[in-house]
């Protein structure tokens, strides 16, 4: 166990809310050079709107491209959010307390960043509205038909992104509370109005509670559905032999909570590099995510080998060319080798050692090459497999993503990132009301000649 | 909770309800969604169309069609299903007259030039004006009348006769242009049969049809009469389905439909048909007459089996083969033209290879060679060729050396002979530095016009009078009739029309022969004497006036009754030129045979300037708006290039470049290019794509007839180390990703994708 | 109304011993239904639209070499995997057999595309453009596609709709070969016949029913309403080619 200092109410509040009251200069100057490339992505789709799908790199039969490869990992990051907190709090983890709120920004931000996905990718964006719940077009007869998995797509992410803002806002009462009396002026009527009355009184704690395990129940469920329904935009596909399998939901929501908890981990290492949180998120955090890493990926390891030798089975022509083109034409075959170490041949034998797990730099970088290697997949899944649609060789083809494309998936991590850093702006990422709770659950038990803090749990 | 039994069988029996009626209500899938209040728009055509019957007379010959007009726009061209030689079919060249109808660079009023000769620099003005210089320039030169040159394509019909007259009314020098002409075959059968009209085998009810370089399902004579044909040969309900073997040194796209492809080396085809011949001979399976008759020359000319497999690279079995085949599954018919006449050895390879038909007695008979008799009007032109290469070689030698007066005008129409004759008589050159006075009744700005003084532009068919004796025909007399069927959007003349406006100011003779004000006067003239033969396809019309609506709305006139009384008993005492075909450029320099090829849709670069011809995809390597060169994968792994690299592509007479198309049915040391690009004018569709394979062609020709041998020239290739990709409509097997060129991959066919019967299955 | 025969289901018979690979199908085609035009960058970009296209397969090599002509079009497939993944019912079947593509409802997902096996599904990547003059040869009965949208051979919808309503007119039923496709009537060698396939005196019933007739990727239960009859060849290079 690591040593670590007890901490008054008084210093969490300063610490935690350093960011958000006494923002320094870095940061600007920060969210001003991320703003450049979200801006060149909204420049992007600008064109793209004024000149037409035209200027992506797609054609015929590579029908989809970059901007679904990055929709699916956008929405694979958003897994992570609900995963952590919804189950750590169900589980009464006691190492999820700085961890949760991060994850399910995360969880908000990425989420929205891939709806705006399947807008870049339309082409007439303007229309998107006629496949979601508001926008049926009944007076002139414009139905969604239910049965196309674009119409469950929105129905899904909008629920999951609806239900985890709230979960989100719900767990920001009692923080926002402290806002309001740490502020004055606007940002005073800002946070009094969000904070919704908060007093702190035994009742409204006691509901809060209650709420936030209630929402927790709720959302696991529409998570779980969520990535599965993504993965249908691909699985129903009888056409497309790649993508027609029945394997694909739980693969993806396992890939999806794979990719999503290397995202949680690296943003934390971030936070705690900018902010200094050593106090808050400490190594102990890290190992305990980094175990739950290691039983997440080779969980989907398992499943990826599953679905990638079945493919052997039918032992039919295309199918087979799909894998030939997968592992041994260029470049997929340099992807795809890249894939396989980098999302898990390199990080999870480096997991096993505790050192590793406890060294926030090389956790940061081997979740950051997690994720390299989990966008290489949706990369290796989708545009292989358009590229060998069915026996018809005379319309095999082949896809370059345009620099259109490319910008626009550049933005899409600016984008994420600067909607953290917005909220790391106004609101505490790490939950003051957690900390101090996890303070006064704190306790200092011997251990052979040493008196070490450590946590007791309320049963 | 404790749920009592009486609320569990209430809330199922609810659930269970609910779902009944749920199942029951649910709203039809096909009412549902078919039957939403949105209509497509396509749902509820309205607008009234009208068709009319006119003719469509794309680069690969005339045809007969219907176009749908709507609101005096032309909308879609049909085949006419009444005329024989379309029978309801037409071509995609036909179909894309529509956009040389619309086509945004048609040249709109008369033009004069007033920049330098060639720098395209053009006034508007009017046909009057127009009409008076020509009228002055012809007055001014009618004293040297042989100097004035009218160069034409070959005229038919009542055009022909209007031009022609109006030629030797002048005392023009008349030529007829066309880049790959059928002078060579039409030679052989003069030679042979006395006939100096263009038969027409007929496939459709022949057993076994050996074709030798013809690609007559693509751009020899008339496709898409042999298509039909074809279709018709092919039908596996007759007992039997016929056999097609043909017999060329490119895998043509006759011979992607064949079922028997054979090289042979080339110009050597003559030597390969007498020893077919001389094996029938030999072993008595000719008709018994004939091998009398023909046996003699036959056997002087024919080599010995061995040195004739060894001279066209087909084995002695394959011969024997073919011999027996042949003699043995009659009705069968032997055609040739294409490549094997495009040598110095032209009229000897046509002579050898008709020859086949005499010796088992086809000709004039079903399934056989079919003989066209001449149009039953005497002012109609029947049958019109093409003037040999030599007869342009004379008219360049004679402007660029004034002999005997130099040219000093020329009138052309319907021909691009600067762009379309072969580079090495820089007909071009001497033109624009030697000619005084040029004319062009184009339509378009080709290569020719750009360089003319004067502009004259000529309507396009659908909107002119016209007519056509059809040539090849369908074995009786037909004509074919050619009406307005729109009002042009721009201000034209038909090119009879400005002829016959100009005879009255020339004064003198000209008139004589012509006493018709317009074409559609003469047109109407002709109607009137084929009224009076009261037969054929419209007869019994109480008035001309009927007839003639009648014979307009049919588009044409043909009477199946009337055929050829030619004899068609080959006579023949030896066959004439050479059994062995020479070739421009040695071995050694230029180790490639070239073999132009005319483009699928655009043919001799006549249709180049048409957006829709343009993205046709070549049928065999389905590339478009480009000039490739099609190399045998051997050849191109020992050249070390691969599909898009630019080769120069050099000649004794000047180089292209193209790019690389790797043909797995190329043969070795052969490469093709398609003629029909690389145009310096011809609009926006057609300017600076590819490059023009005429342009590296010697002036060589066959030694008997002066035709251009398109097919002698010599190459060789060199690496540009520039390349890019081949705009084409197959798919990249290859991956491209990271490579801005990438490379394509022959499909490989796949299990359920498409299935061959052997025929047996079905008998 | 439009649609009152509930009874007919439209089909296409492609033969393909008789196809010569002359390509008049596809530009009459392209005449009939307002395709854009295709120029060089459509085909570099491989967004090039034909609705009919005439795919070409290779067998064997030199000397012993075969071309394969393959006509493709929309196979009107009776249970169409391109339909119920449109979001928005821009792709639908209706009663007399066609998958209607309906271009006002399209919002161009592209899905529909991916799930057709055939690849016969086109998208306008480009606002399609005609200089002034070509405009004037744009068939009025057919809607003129903008881009961003999905299209798709019709089997001549409005060719079809016209001919019923003018033998209604005439005051009488369709009997087999009123209807014809552009691609159809041009075709010089009848390779392709097209009918009710719910007539059994229709010639492309009887077609269908001729002995040389399968369907291609039938394994995928599509149900597709276009019929090829195979190439006869007694000298097939390949040997697993003899199906
Ligand atoms: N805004 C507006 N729209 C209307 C109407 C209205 O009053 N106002 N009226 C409606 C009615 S009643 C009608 S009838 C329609 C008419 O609609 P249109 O049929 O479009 O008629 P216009 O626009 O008068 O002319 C059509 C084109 O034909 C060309 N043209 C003229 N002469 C010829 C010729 O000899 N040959 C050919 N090929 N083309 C020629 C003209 O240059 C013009 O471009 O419009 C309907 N739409
Ligand atoms: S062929 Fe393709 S586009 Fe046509 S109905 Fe079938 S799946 Fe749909
Ligand atoms: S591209 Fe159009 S037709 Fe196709 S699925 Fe999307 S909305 Fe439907
Ligand atoms: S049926 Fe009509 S729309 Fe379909 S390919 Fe033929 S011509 Fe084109
Ligand atoms: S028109 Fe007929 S023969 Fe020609 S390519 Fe089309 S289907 Fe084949």
């Amino acid at each position: 166990m690591q040593q670590r200092p007890t901490l008054t109410e008084i210093e969490i509040n300063r610490d935690l809310l350093r960011p958000t009251l006494d923002t320094p200069m870095w940061f600007y100057g920060l969210m001003a050079f991320l703003s450049i490339f979200a801006a060149a992505a909204i420049g992007a789709f600008a064109w793209a709107i004024n000149h037409g799908t035209g200027v992506y790199g797609l054609n015929r039969p590579v029908m989809w491209g970059f901007l679904l490869v990055n929709f699916v990992f956008w929405v694979g990051i958003s897994h992570a959010g609900v995963m952590l907190s919804a189950i750590l709090r169900l589980a009464n983890a006691e190492w999820r307390r700085p961890a949760t709120r991060a994850a399910e920004v995360l969880t908000v931000f990425a989420l929205g960043t891939a709806a705006m996905h399947p807008l870049f990718h339309l082409g007439r964006p303007w229309r998107l509205y006629w496949s979601m719940p508001p926008g049926y077009d009944f007076g002139r007869g414009i139905w969604p038909d239910i049965r196309s998995p674009f119409v469950w797509d929105p129905t899904a992410i909008s629920t999951y992104l609806t239900s985890t803002a709230l979960f989100v806002g719900l767990l920001l009462i009692p923080d926002l509370a402290v806002l309001r009396d740490h502020s004055s002026g606007m940002r005073q009527r800002m946070y009094s109005a969000m904070s919704l009355g908060w007093r702190g009184n035994t009742r409204q704690w006691k509901l809060q509670i209650i709420a936030g395990f209630l929402l927790s129940a709720l959302i696991l469920p529409v998570f779980v559905s969520v990535h599965s329904i993504v993965s249908w935009d691909f699985a129903v596909q009888i056409a497309v032999e790649g993508w027609n399998a029945t394997i694909f939901a739980p693969y993806f929501v396992i890939g999806a909570v794979h990719s999503g908890v290397a995202g949680v981990i690296s943003i934390l290492a971030l936070l705690r590099w900018m902010f200094k949180w050593e106090n808050y998120i400490r190594d102990d955090h890290f190992d305990a995510l980094a175990r739950l890493m290691i039983v997440v990926a080779v969980a989907w390891f398992y499943f990826f080998i599953i679905e990638f030798m079945m493919g052997f089975y039918p032992n039919e022509e295309p199918e087979l060319s799909l894998r030939n083109l997968q592992l041994t034409q260029w470049p997929f075959n340099a992807a795809f080798i890249v894939f396989a170490l980098t999302s898990f041949f390199i990080p999870v034998p480096l997991w096993l050692f505790r050192k590793v797990r406890r060294n926030v730099a090389l956790m940061f970088w081997t979740c950051v090459l997690v994720n390299i290697g989990m966008w290489l997949e949706r990369f290796l899944i989708i545009i292989p497999s358009l590229m060998r649609k069915q026996v018809l060789t005379f319309n095999w083809g082949s896809y370059n993503p345009s620099p259109i494309e490319l910008i626009l998936v550049g933005g899409s991590f600016a984008m994420v990132f600067l909607g953290v850093l917005t909220f790391v702006k106004f609101f505490p990422i790490i939950p003051l009301a957690d900390a101090k709770e996890g303070e006064i659950m704190a306790t200092e038990i011997r251990v052979g000649k040493v008196m070490v803090p450590a946590a007791y749990r309320e049963e | 909770m404790g749920v009592t039994r009486r609320q569990l069988l209430k809330f199922s029996g609810i659930g269970m309800l609910g779902a009944v009626i749920f199942a029951g209500c649910r709203i039809p899938d096909r009412e549902f969604i078919a039957e939403s209040p949105v209509l497509i728009p396509e749902d509820l055509v309205e607008g009234q169309d009208a068709y009319f019957a006119t003719l469509a007379r794309p680069s690969t010959g005339v045809e007969s069609v219907l176009v749908r007009v709507m609101q005096g726009r032309a909308k879609k061209v049909e085949g006419n299903p009444d005329y024989p030689m379309s029978r309801g079919k037409h071509t995609a060249q036909a179909e894309a007259s529509l956009q040389e109808l619309y086509h945004p660079d048609r040249i709109a009023t008369p033009l004069r030039r007033v920049g330098n000769r060639g720098s395209g620099q053009f006034e508007s003005i009017s046909w009057e004006d127009a009409i008076d210089e020509l009228q002055s320039k012809l007055n001014e030169y009618s004293g040297n009348p042989g100097s004035v040159a009218m160069i034409t394509e070959p005229l038919r019909g009542a055009l022909g006769t209007v031009v022609n007259r109006f030629a030797s009314n002048y005392g023009a020098t008349q030529l007829a242009f066309e880049a790959v002409d059928q002078t060579v075959v039409r030679a052989a059968f003069k030679e042979m049969f006395n006939q100096d009209r263009l038969p027409i085998a007929d496939v459709q009810n022949s057993h076994y049809v050996l074709s030798f370089g013809a690609d007559f399902l693509s751009s020899w004579h008339a496709p898409l009469h042999y298509n039909w044909q074809y279709g018709e040969f092919r039908d596996t309900d007759s007992s039997k389905r016929g056999t097609l073997v043909q017999i060329e040194p490119r895998f043509s796209m006759t011979a992607a439909n064949a079922d028997t492809w054979v090289y042979i080396n080339p110009g050597t085809e003559g030597v390969l048909a007498l020893a077919i011949a001389d094996v029938i001979v030999k072993e008595g399976l000719g008709d018994a007459a004939a091998m009398i008759t023909l046996g003699d020359v036959i056997a002087t000319h024919a080599q010995p089996l061995a040195t004739a497999a060894d001279v066209t690279g087909v084995s002695e079995a394959k011969i024997l083969e073919m011999a027996h085949d042949f003699a043995g599954h009659q009705p069968g018919v032997a055609i040739g033209g294409g490549l094997a006449a495009a040598q110095t050895n032209g009229l000897f390879n046509m002579t050898a290879v008709y020859l086949l038909n005499a010796l088992v007695d086809n000709v004039g008979k079903k399934g056989g060679i079919l003989f066209n008799p001449d149009a039953p009007v005497k002012d109609l032109v029947s049958s019109a060729a093409a003037s040999p290469l030599v007869d342009f070689q004379r008219l360049a030698d004679r402007m660029r050396t004034n002999i005997p007066n130099g040219v000093n005008a020329v009138l052309v129409h319907g021909a691009d002979p600067v762009y379309a004759l072969p580079g090495g008589l820089q007909f071009g050159r001497a033109m624009m530095e030697h000619v005084q006075f040029i004319a062009s009744f184009s339509n378009f700005m080709d290569e020719t016009t750009a360089m003319a003084d004067l502009v004259l532009p000529d309507q396009v068919p659908m909107e002119g009078w016209g007519d056509d004796v059809s040539d090849p025909g369908p074995g009786y007399e037909s004509i074919a009739l050619q009406q307005p069927v729109v009002m042009p959007f721009v201000d034209v003349r038909s090119f009879g029309d400005v002829l016959l406006a100009t005879v009255e100011g020339l004064g003198g003779g000209m008139t004589r022969g012509l006493p018709w004000n317009t074409m559609k006067d003469a047109i109407r003239a002709n109607a009137q004497e084929l009224y009076k033969l009261n037969r054929g396809s419209i007869q019994q019309y109480p008035s001309f006036e009927e007839f003639w609506v009648g014979i307009l709305q049919r588009g044409g006139w043909w009477d199946t009754k009337a055929k050829s009384k030619a004899s068609t008993k080959a006579k023949i005492d030896k066959i004439p030129g050479n059994a062995v075909p020479s070739f421009s450029g040695s071995v050694a320099e230029y180790p490639y045979h070239l073999l132009p090829f005319m483009s699928h849709a655009m043919g001799d670069g006549r249709g180049a300037h048409l957006p829709w011809l343009q993205a046709t995809p070549d049928p065999i390597t389905t590339a478009v708006w480009s000039t490739w060169i099609e190399l045998n994968p051997n050849t191109a792994k020992g050249l070390d290039v691969r599909e898009g690299d630019i080769l120069k592509v050099t000649s004794p007479k000047g180089s292209i470049e193209a790019q690389v198309y790797v043909n797995p049915a190329a043969p070795p040391k052969v490469v093709s290019i398609p003629m029909g690009q690389g145009h310096t004018e011809m609009g926006r569709y057609a300017k600076d794509i590819g490059s023009n394979v005429m342009s590296i062609l010697d002036a060589v020709s066959d030694a008997d007839t002066g035709a251009l041998a398109w097919g002698a020239t010599r190459v060789k290739l060199t690496l540009t180390g520039r390349r890019s990709r081949v705009p084409k409509f197959e798919g990249m097997v290859v991956p491209r990703l990271l490579d801005p060129v990438g490379e394509a991959g022959a499909g490989t066919p796949g299990g359920p994708l498409y299935k061959i019967s052997n025929g047996k299955d079905h008998e | 109304m439009a649609v009152e025969h509930v009874e007919r289901k439209w089909g296409m018979a492609v033969d393909a011993d008789k196809c010569t690979g002359c390509q008049a199908c596809v530009v009459s085609c392209q005449a009939e239904n307002n395709i854009p035009l295709n120029e060089s960058d459509h085909f570099l970009q491989r967004r090039a639209i034909q609705w009919i296209r005439i795919e070409r397969y290779w067998e064997g090599e030199f000397p012993e070499v075969k071309a394969r002509f393959v006509p493709m079009l929309c196979q009107h497939c009776e249970n169409a995997p391109c339909e119920p993944v449109c979001p928005v019912f821009a792709t639908y079947h209706n009663n007399e057999g066609l998958n209607v593509q309906v271009y006002n409802r399209c919002i161009g997902t592209r899905f529909c595309a991916n799930n057709d096996p055939w690849n016969v599904r086109f998208f306008n990547f480009w606002e399609p453009v005609w200089p002034e003059t070509l405009r004037n040869q744009l068939n009025s009965d057919v809607t003129v596609r903008s881009r961003g949208i999905m299209e798709k051979c019709s089997f001549c919808v409005q060719r079809i709709r016209r001919t019923i309503r003018e033998v209604t007119r005439e005051g009488r039923e369709v009997v087999d070969g009123d209807v014809t496709p552009a691609c159809v009537q041009s075709c010089p060698t009848n390779a392709l016949v097209f009918g009710d396939l719910n007539d059994s005196d229709s010639e492309v019933d009887k077609l269908r029913k001729g002995g040389r007739q399968y369907r291609i990727l039938d394994h995928l239960g599509t149900e597709p309403s276009v019929y090829y009859l195979s190439k006869v060849d007694p000298h097939a290079v390949t040997e697993e080619a003899h199906a």
